[in-house]
């Protein structure tokens, strides 16, 4: 076990250490000059140079990466190219914002998934199946951003139920998190069919109903303890994929998280503010993704006491 | 990426071989899924290709006069702009005819691009194995490790001008490592087959080999794939020019005209709907394109979006052997006469037929087939895999594996038919009157679940205990099985015991209510031969303490000699002939029970003797023959059994067999 988390430890530090090496470059080598952007159009060379100078990019390319590391790992995110706030302090308030609304949409998707998955299932082929497949293709191809717009254009413009846009209390999670769940359930959806169907079919749930367990007990105890493993694993991945969403979510419904710090950096060419931006979405994917993996060992008695 | 990395394609290596690809085409045409999402994609590549004849403007032309105009059914629209005009007064309808170009030529690229390479690496990877295999394979885990589609979004975010080279270059790039997983995998399957081993030892070159050897089976993976990731990149292109980081303006796209349409969302929403339908319709077309051709050409690689699970309804399934009808009837109406004559016994199956339905044919996996077991007494069924034994037995405790279905018959407990009863009174019988052991005990036992948790459970379903008290009588009838240290047990998992423990387990399980009758079905084929005997004479014992009756299902003629009261030989899901165990051994009345016997290694076979095997095959159960199942097998076969299948007769005491011969000839073990 030691061995794992050792061994696990090292490659997260990898990923995001490769990761944020990638941006550092792609940021300084792809991108226009930001003190260009960040002064008026036409204006004299020489004051472009003076802002350079402030915000350091007229160093050499290592050595400003050389700085970055080295601030990096005293926890010095840097401070904004805009306003001068500390990178830090700006995620830090962004992030609870992020998270909340990641949280919430996947308990909101597993629950949603757990009952359309598992009805699917149980009667394979029958009406509610077929609605339910039709629901996964449509939801596969829907463009999150574009159903944003609906749901705003109906709900919070025709009707006038719930905001249309920022955060302020729990109405404003509702369509967000609709948002998300749509992108997020079809996958969830299809890889608990599938494997509630293979367990259904399993010898050990054949037995039980030989013993005489109702059915009620061998779906929800016998097959669900088999079946909802892969959901865990399948929730950390996909978390790659809210957090993408949650940038097109956040965007639109001008939500002050994470997502909209980082496209407004990226707009800005704000370029510690986007490091510091995508350092947590790596952190937090690889972050939580070893504690998935931690819970499913702990939830499979084949992993936990095997390993020993 | 990261919804096709996870959604289920598995990588593990196929070695079937690229189907004929005559018969692709037909097949593929025969599934809606594609044929409707292959027309819905040419349209759109159509409208793509001819947007300069069809688009009623100029997608570029500005009319700052008449900007924000509503579609032709919408008051004040008209039919000059169908779906009305964006802020400068440009044509909606033009402006989506170029933006699917736009984006149909950029995700085109992007994919041929991202299959190139991951084809390279992954044909690279498998061949070479190696450091440059490892190297490969390690840089794809790190890519999986974070999504790209975060890196995506900032690298195009911060090219001040963005042409769509860089679009497809930044889209394609990272979808490598889906094409070289699963290409790796088949180039490692594949390189090993004699085949590609022969075409090295006559001296084809390395890229022969490639080309001409495994390339054939890895193109229908890297054609379903490419299609799947079709209709996930134009997504991901909408989005980035949505939030503003596709082509740079004024170019037209799906994702730049739905930007739009966000900030006059309220006068003008319009802007924002149609491009959004057409993304959904373009996308909607790929994936039922891409489903429908994995089903045909990779059905390991099933998505399960649009798939069917293979069932039909059994009332759709009509017979089709008409041939044997008459065999049937007789046997019908024999044994509808020997029932009057005796009284119920604790069991009695009448006249069974278990049908599956599958999509195109039907398993007729048992027909006809009928037995009885007296209380307290052991029958043996007996057979090899395939005869139906197996069917047999679910279909007594009504657990046929879907879409299984009984078609004819009776199954009368205690002369309760169990065919017509309500589920839920079936259940009640399951685990309190009969129980039933396995054959694989380690996967008949929970994997999650503790022995204890599983044996309580079942001890609670019967009587109203405490956990702890049932705990209790869990150890003790563990003890009664030959467990010698059962507390130890029941905080146990299955994966930890043995194959032997677990039988234990699954039989002090059954035994828990004392049911009146156990069905144990090949219950020690699965072990070793040396814990066998103990769990087979275990077994006996507490059916023999209980007075419970016991279905032996065995393919073991000898195991039934020794154990069994009566005894019913299957072939191809139909009774060959059944009767008191003595007798059936002592004179055989049908030539398969005899190769039974003649295959069986005997202490009285004398030293110089040959042990016979049975020569050929089963029937296949989708189309049984019209004669008698086993006259291709049958060393005494004559022309009539070939044409007409031999009813069940009364062949002596309580026998009956089905066989045209008057007799069979004496053994020829020992003429041979």
């Amino acid at each position: 076990m030691l061995r794992f988390c050792l061994r696990r430890t090292a490659q997260m530090v990898i990923v995001v250490f490769g990761v944020v090496t990638l941006v550092f470059f792609i940021l300084r080598i792809a991108s226009g000059d930001p003190a260009r952007l960040m002064n008026p159009p036409g204006q004299q060379e020489e004051i472009v140079q003076l802002t350079r100078e402030k915000i350091g990019t007229d160093r050499p390319l290592m050595v400003q990466y050389g700085d970055y590391l080295v601030r990096l790992a005293q926890g010095d995110l840097g401070v904004s190219f805009h306003g001068g706030q500390p990178v830090l302090d700006e995620v830090l308030k962004a992030l609870p914002n992020t998270a909340m609304l990641a949280v919430t949409t996947i308990v909101f998707s597993s629950t949603v998934a757990l009952i359309l998955g598992i009805g699917a299932a149980l009667r394979a082929n029958g009406a509610f199946d077929r609605v339910v497949l039709v629901y996964v293709s449509v939801a596969l191809a829907t463009p999150s951003f574009w159903l944003a717009i609906v749901l705003i254009m109906f709900f919070a413009v025709r009707l006038g139920w719930l905001p249309a846009i920022d955060m302020e209390g729990p109405q404003s999670f509702v369509l967000p998190v609709i948002t998300l769940a749509v992108m997020l359930t079809p996958v969830l959806i299809r890889t608990i069919r599938q494997s509630f169907l293979e367990t259904l079919s399993d010898d050990h749930v054949r037995a039980a109903r030989a013993r005489g367990i109702p059915e009620r007990r061998v779906i929800l105890v016998h097959g669900l303890k088999v079946a909802a493993l892969p959901l865990i694993t399948l929730i950390g991945l996909q978390l790659g994929m809210i957090l993408a969403g949650s940038y097109v979510v956040e965007f639109i419904f001008n939500w002050p998280g994470i997502g909209k710090l980082t496209l407004n950096a990226v707009a800005g060419r704000n370029f510690p503010m986007i490091q510091g931006g995508v350092l947590v979405a790596a952190l937090a994917f690889v972050i939580v993704n070893f504690v998935v993996d931690l819970t499913y060992a702990a939830l499979d008695p084949r992993i936990r006491l095997g390993s020993k | 990426m990261t919804d096709l990395s996870t959604g289920g394609i598995s990588s593990e290596p196929v070695t079937d071989a690229a189907p004929a690809r005559t018969h692709v085409l037909r097949r593929l045409l025969k599934r809606k899924t594609f044929v409707i999402g292959a027309i819905g994609l040419a349209i759109i590549v159509l409208i793509a290709a001819f947007a300069p004849l069809l688009a009623p403007h100029d997608p570029l032309k500005q009319d700052l006069s008449g900007g924000l105009a509503p579609p032709f059914w919408v008051e004040g629209g008209s039919s000059d702009h169908p779906l009305g005009t964006d802020t400068l007064g440009r044509d909606v309808a033009s402006r989506m005819m170029y933006g699917a170009r736009n984006s149909l030529v950029i995700a085109l690229f992007a994919v041929l691009l991202a299959a190139v390479l991951g084809l390279a690496a992954g044909l690279s990877a498998g061949f070479s194995r190696g450091w440059w295999d490892s190297v490969l394979m390690r840089l794809g885990d790190m890519q999986l490790a974070f999504p790209f589609i975060l890196l995506a979004i900032i690298v195009l975010g911060v090219i001040t001008d963005r042409s769509a080279l860089h679009l497809i270059l930044v889209l394609g790039i990272p979808g490598w490592i889906l094409y070289a997983r699963v290409v790796r995998s088949r180039v490692l399957a594949e390189r090993d087959k004699d085949y590609v081993m022969a075409a090295k030892s006559v001296g084809a070159s390395r890229t022969r080999q490639r080309w001409k050897y495994v390339l054939p089976s890895v193109w229908t993976v890297v054609l379903v794939i490419a299609l799947l990731d079709f209709g996930f990149i134009i997504l991901v292109e909408a989005t980035l020019s949505f939030l503003g980081f596709g082509l740079t303006p004024p170019t037209p796209s799906w994702g730049s005209i739905l930007a739009e349409g966000r900030r006059n969302m309220i006068i003008a929403p319009w802007l924002a709907i149609f491009p959004g339908l057409a993304i959904m319709f373009t996308v909607l077309a790929i994936n039922g394109t891409a489903d429908g051709a994995a089903d045909v050409l990779d059905p390991k690689l099933k998505m399960g979006i649009f798939r069917r699970v293979h069932q039909k309804k059994a009332t759709n399934v009509t017979s089709t052997d008409q041939g044997s009808e008459d065999a049937d009837s007789i046997r019908t109406n024999l044994l509808a006469t020997k029932d009057e004559t005796e009284p119920s016994s604790l069991l009695e199956v009448r006249d069974l037929s278990v049908e599956f339905p599958l999509e195109d044919r039907v398993v007729k996996a048992v027909r006809h087939v009928s037995l009885e077991v007296d209380r307290g007494q052991t029958l043996g069924i007996v057979g090899e895999s395939g005869s139906g034994k197996s069917v047999t037995a679910s279909s007594i405790i009504q657990l046929i594996d879907s879409p299984g279905r009984v078609t004819n018959g009776e199954v009368l407990f205690e002369g309760r038919d169990l065919t017509r009863i309500d589920d839920n009174e079936v259940a009640q019988l399951r685990g309190t009157k009969i129980g039933m052991i396995f054959q694989n005990p380690a996967s008949s036992l929970n994997p999650v679940l503790s022995i204890g948790s599983q044996m309580v459970e079942t001890i609670q379903q019967l009587q109203k205990v405490s956990s702890a008290n049932a705990r209790d009588m869990a150890s003790r009838v563990l003890l009664d099985v030959g467990i010698g240290d059962p507390q130890g047990i029941l905080s146990q998992y299955p994966f930890q015991l043995s194959g032997g423990m677990n039988q234990r387990v699954m039989i002090a399980m059954a035994m828990l209510a004392q049911p009146d009758l156990l069905i144990a079905d090949e219950p020690t084929s699965a072990l070793d031969v040396t814990t066998q005997a103990q769990v087979l004479e275990q077994l006996i014992d507490v059916t023999r303490e209980h007075q419970t009756s016991l279905i032996l299902i065995t393919h073991d003629i000898a195991l039934v000699r020794e154990y069994a009261d009566t005894v019913v030989v299957l072939y191809a899901g139909q009774t060959c002939e059944s009767g008191p165990i003595e007798a059936v051994i002592q004179s055989p009345k049908h030539p398969y029970t005899q190769a039974l016997l003649e295959s069986v290694p005997r202490a009285d076979l004398e030293p110089g003797k040959r042990l016979l095997a049975i020569p050929g095959e089963l029937p296949d159960p989708t189309d049984v023959p019209v004669g008698c199942p086993f006259a291709l097998r049958c060393r005494y076969s004559m022309d009539v059994c070939s044409d007409i299948n031999p009813p069940l007769d009364v062949v002596g005491s309580d026998r009956v067999a089905a066989c045209h011969l008057d007799a069979v000839p004496t053994s020829k073990v020992d003429a041979s």
